[in-house]
């Protein structure tokens, strides 16, 4: 038998931690920690580093054919077995162990048991043969597996998926709030932290009964009482805030899912409540309505970026561009009526025209020039060419738009032959067409293919007669 | 245009704090400093809305400019849109001590040993879908009932006009804070640079009138380039808009420019702010000449339009003039535009007074919101109409129902809004039958200034500026965004 090491206490040490730690899989049910005990597994995230290198390092020399240093595998098995023990007293603090946490302890306990039988192996003089190769063999695949489980019990199941474009949970016409809004926003951003394999606070937030309740805070979710319910509170905290959630370093939820969260608790967090039940002042209706459309920050996440210097550069005094919210590369144009009109400024904004969202070209002389580029503003949303010449013919190009939700064209000459275009605007939910060629049955006719369409005529004529009839001014004499 | 936030880059500017705060970025620290400030080398990254350049809003607005209707002096809500049948039924009843509840009083009515209550001088009906209760002196509002939210549980701390008033535009009654126009300048930028983005105009009803002091459009210790800009009444709005004789265009460029030279020598002595807010002032002056005559020209404005906010548009000095060019300052882009109507105070005489206030303003208010909304415009513009409290339910003086008056009353009034992400057709808040206290949905004046900034696209909690060694926000410390009115 060659030794390793001249020192007994390494083997007992090893044989030591090995049987305890085989005792404490096979007896998992029964054992309580004490506190220190259990405080020791709070280091199992910081430990764990080194065997899973140390014993990567040793199985690349050994499969190599290299020499594996007698004090490196020493040190890896030794960390192996003191990581899947800390681990094991780590698992501790959750109650009930999902199936990745019981997966990750068994594959655990395998890789620092397979690395003390290695350390064996090497005693025996059997390192180099077959038998070792094979191990080292398994060493590689089990300390990935055990990785992979970790890391999900951590940072949750989908951590490592495939990034898929996130096609948002469709929110069906009338939806239910809890069912089709609520858990939508728990499984996105907390549920990674509160499910059976990581019970954080000893809170489950994977069903509405757990909610309720709640975990060692108590208190989690009050219905009809959002102030008192953690759940709502502590969305509210300042970042920086230790009882802040989600935690640092995690996705923090936005205004509009916090709003709609504390809304739904606020109203009794029922989870059969539907979205048509809800009176028309209740603020949850504009934020479903909201999140069916997107928020508008998000729609325009994926804008190429434009720098504050372009933006600088392509304006002039008569020429506005602002960014539509911090952080955000949607741009909104004003172009106001320069003392000499050009189309210059206008047609040099080509650069970011895929950025433009809102066009104001309202009363200026354009011509088919500037309806071009309007036409290369493929993200435009809001356009107004109101008091200008544009003509049908102007008009033509804009069937690009996909995202036109507001088009202002009154007191143009636009004609019937426009409507054809106005069809094909899918996403059009204002027109505004007064003192236009357009003949009332050809707007009839858009309405009715496009009923969420808002056409506005101008003033009301029955109200308008009222207003210069009932002339209620006296002029002051 | 961005306004960057200021580097004191003036060596004369840098005090101990700021050395200080300076050398943790610092080349020489630059690891230490990264350490201590994890998104250091971030860049491009989203940052929090506190350190965001000025001059954007911190999330995509509902509303790019307001145009607030103030009707100074406080106009009764028993007589425009709070109706209260049960005044009629108790009619020269006390009122009861227990709906007062040791309110305080004015000295005008402290020394009442009476308090009777005097309903409506006015008829009510219901109008619109909305069914919003409007009052006979209100003919043409009623007839916008459906365009407008009105808020009938608005309520303030000051019992007297000047602090009412200098805390509804200030949000402190006491004065020296910015004016809620110069916030939105200060946190939005101008979207013409050819004029001001705060734009004040001034009218007076025959009523009992209460001052109007420039404190009430102060940009306080903001820049002062954020301070609202006040339109004269009458045939020039701006005075010596033309250059004198035998003076070019390019003349007073170059004049301009040699200025703004000596001004800027000024500067790298003394690191005053100010020198570089009056250069900027020169270079709006110069490009006001431009852009003001045609603004301000109403004589291109249709027949049509002159009929619809009544032949008093067209007298200069008016609130049906202004209300007119209220609408063109925001077709060009101006930020902010305030609109003063005096003489709401109807201690006496109020059913001759408050008829006579209704018919000045009644008629355009309701053409701008109908006119802005015809142009598309009420889809990104705020009209809010309202005065500084409410007024009692109870007689002022001698009872009389033909003539009579009402004192000031903080606790419950009514105003509305419409337009730039505010829900229409809503009746919100309630008072209770005697309309003294509030019974529902109470909004307080910050309240209000908070849900403003909401729609304007601003976090009224990050909107800061730091001032004598403290931070002030319009809302000062308080304020909720009323979500409910929100669209």
């Amino acid at each position: 038998m060659t030794r390793i090491l001249k020192n007994r206490w390494v083997d007992y040490a090893i044989l030591g931690l090995s049987v305890f730690l085989i005792f404490c899989l096979i007896f998992d049910s029964y054992i309580e920690l004490p506190n220190l005990v259990a405080w020791l597994g709070r280091w199992h995230p910081l430990i764990l580093h080194f065997p899973i290198v140390l014993l990567l390092i040793a199985v690349f020399l050994g499969l190599t054919g290299k020499k594996v240093p007698d004090e490196l595998l020493v040190v890896a098995v030794l960390s192996a077995l003191v990581t899947a023990v800390s681990g094991f007293f780590l698992g501790k603090e959750t109650l009930v162990k999902g199936d990745l946490l019981f997966w990750h302890q068994w594959l655990g306990g395998g890789v620092a048991l397979v690395a003390s039988l290695w350390y064996v192996l090497a005693n025996r003089g059997l390192s180099g043969t077959m038998y070792t190769k094979v191990l080292q063999v398994v060493m590689v695949g089990l300390v990935a597996v055990t990785g992979h489980y970790g890391g999900m019990v951590t940072h949750g199941e989908e951590f490592l998926a495939l990034p898929t474009n996130k096609k948002e949970k469709e929110i069906p016409e009338n939806p239910v709030i809890y069912a089709d809004v609520v858990t939508t926003i728990l499984e996105d951003k907390c549920v990674s932290c509160h499910n059976p394999n990581k019970k954080k606070g000893e809170l489950l937030m994977t069903n509405l009964e757990e909610l309720l309740k709640g975990g060692e805070s108590g208190q989690t979710l009050i219905p009809g009482d959002p102030i008192k319910s953690q759940l709502i509170s502590r969305l509210h905290l300042p970042a920086e805030d230790e009882e802040h959630m989600p935690p640092e370093g995690k996705a923090p939820l936005t205004q509009s899912e916090i709003e709609i969260l504390e809304r739904w608790v606020a109203l009794g967090a029922s989870d059969t409540l539907r979205f048509d039940q809800l009176p028309e002042s209740e603020p949850l209706v504009a934020l479903i309505k909201g999140l069916k459309e997107g928020d508008a920050e998000s729609k325009w996440a994926s804008l190429p970026v434009v720098a504050d210097s372009t933006i600088k550069n392509l304006s002039n005094d008569y020429l506005t561009i602002e960014r539509m919210a911090a952080n955000s590369n949607a741009l909104s144009i004003d172009v106001f009526s320069p003392p000499e009109y050009t189309a210059a400024p206008i047609i040099a904004m080509e650069r970011i025209a895929a950025n433009i969202v809102e066009l104001d070209l309202s009363g200026l002389p354009i011509g088919s020039a500037e309806m071009d580029f309007v036409a290369r503003c493929q993200n435009l949303e809001w356009l107004e060419v109101d008091k200008t010449p544009v003509t049908d013919a102007e008009v033509e190009k804009l069937t690009a738009l996909k995202n036109l939700r507001l088009l202002k064209i009154y007191e143009t000459p636009v004609t019937d032959k426009s409507i054809s275009v106005f069809k094909q605007l899918g996403s059009l939910k204002s027109l505004y067409v007064w003192k236009t060629e357009l003949s009332n049955e050809a707007l009839e006719s858009l309405k009715s293919e496009n009923s969420g369409l808002a056409i506005n005529y101008g003033i009301n004529p029955e109200i308008e007669t009222f207003f210069v009839a009932s002339d209620s001014v006296a002029i002051a004499k | 245009m961005k306004e960057e936030k200021k580097n004191n880059e003036n060596p004369l500017k840098v005090n101990r704090r700021h050395f200080f705060s300076q050398l943790s970025v610092g080349i020489g620290s630059l690891a230490l400093g990264s350490l201590l400030i994890p998104d250091l080398f971030k860049g491009g990254g989203a940052q929090p809305l506190a350190q965001q350049p000025l001059g954007i809003p911190h999330f995509a607005p509902k509303a790019k400019r307001v145009i607030y209707l103030f009707q100074a002096g406080g106009p009764s809500q028993f007589e425009s849109f709070d109706y209260k049948p049960t005044l009629k039924k108790r009619m020269g009843e006390d009122l009861p001590e227990s709906i007062r509840n040791g309110q305080r009083l004015t000295g005008m009515t402290s020394g009442q040993d009476k308090f009777p209550l005097m309903p409506s001088a006015t008829n009510f009906k219901q109008h619109g879908q909305s069914g919003a209760w409007v009052s006979d002196y209100f003919p043409h509002i009623a007839k916008i009932a459906d365009e407008i939210t009105v808020v009938k549980s608005m309520h303030t701390d000051a019992i007297n006009h000047d602090p009412a008033i200098t805390f509804f535009q200030t949000g402190s009654q006491i004065s020296g804070r910015p004016s809620m126009g110069s916030w939105m300048s200060y946190g939005l930028g101008s979207e013409n640079k050819n004029l001001p983005s705060f734009v004040v105009l001034t009218s007076r009803g025959k009523g009992n009138s209460q001052g109007l002091y420039s404190k009430l459009w102060s940009s306080g210790f903001l820049d002062s380039k954020h301070q609202g800009v006040l339109l004269r009444s009458g045939k020039d709005p701006v005075l010596y808009l033309n250059d004198p004789d035998g003076i070019s265009r390019s003349d007073k460029r170059h004049l301009l420019n040699e200025v703004s030279q000596l001004n800027k020598m000024h500067h790298v002595e003394t690191g005053d702010d100010e020198i570089e807010s009056r250069i900027a002032q020169y270079e709006m002056a110069y490009r006001m000449q431009m852009s003001v005559p045609d603004v301000m020209d109403v004589s291109k404005e249709p027949e049509s339009i002159v009929k619809l906010y009544g032949e008093d548009c067209q007298v200069p000095g008016t609130y049906a003039a202004n209300a007119l060019q209220a609408r063109r300052l925001a077709e060009n882009g101006v930020r902010f535009i305030q609109l003063y109507h005096q003489g709401w105070d109807q201690h006496g005489n109020l059913p001759n007074a408050m008829a006579g206030q209704a018919k000045d303003v009644d008629q355009a208010s309701a053409a701008l919101v109908m006119d802005l909304k015809q142009r598309g415009m009420l889809e990104d513009t705020l009209v809010v109409w309202g005065g500084e409290f409410g007024r009692t339910n109870f007689c002022q003086g001698k009872f009389d129902p033909k003539d009579f008056g009402r004192d000031h009353h903080p606790r419950a009034f009514s105003i509305w809004m419409a337009g730039g992400g505010i829900k229409p057709g809503l009746n919100y808040g309630k008072t209770d039958e005697f309309g003294y206290n509030i019974v529902e949905n109470p909004v307080h004046v910050h309240d209000f200034h908070a849900t403003l900034m909401h729609a304007m696209g601003l976090d009224h909690e990050q909107m800061t500026y730091k001032y004598q060694g403290r931070r002030f926000r319009l809302t000062d410390v308080a304020g909720n965004v009323i979500k409910d009115l929100l669209a």
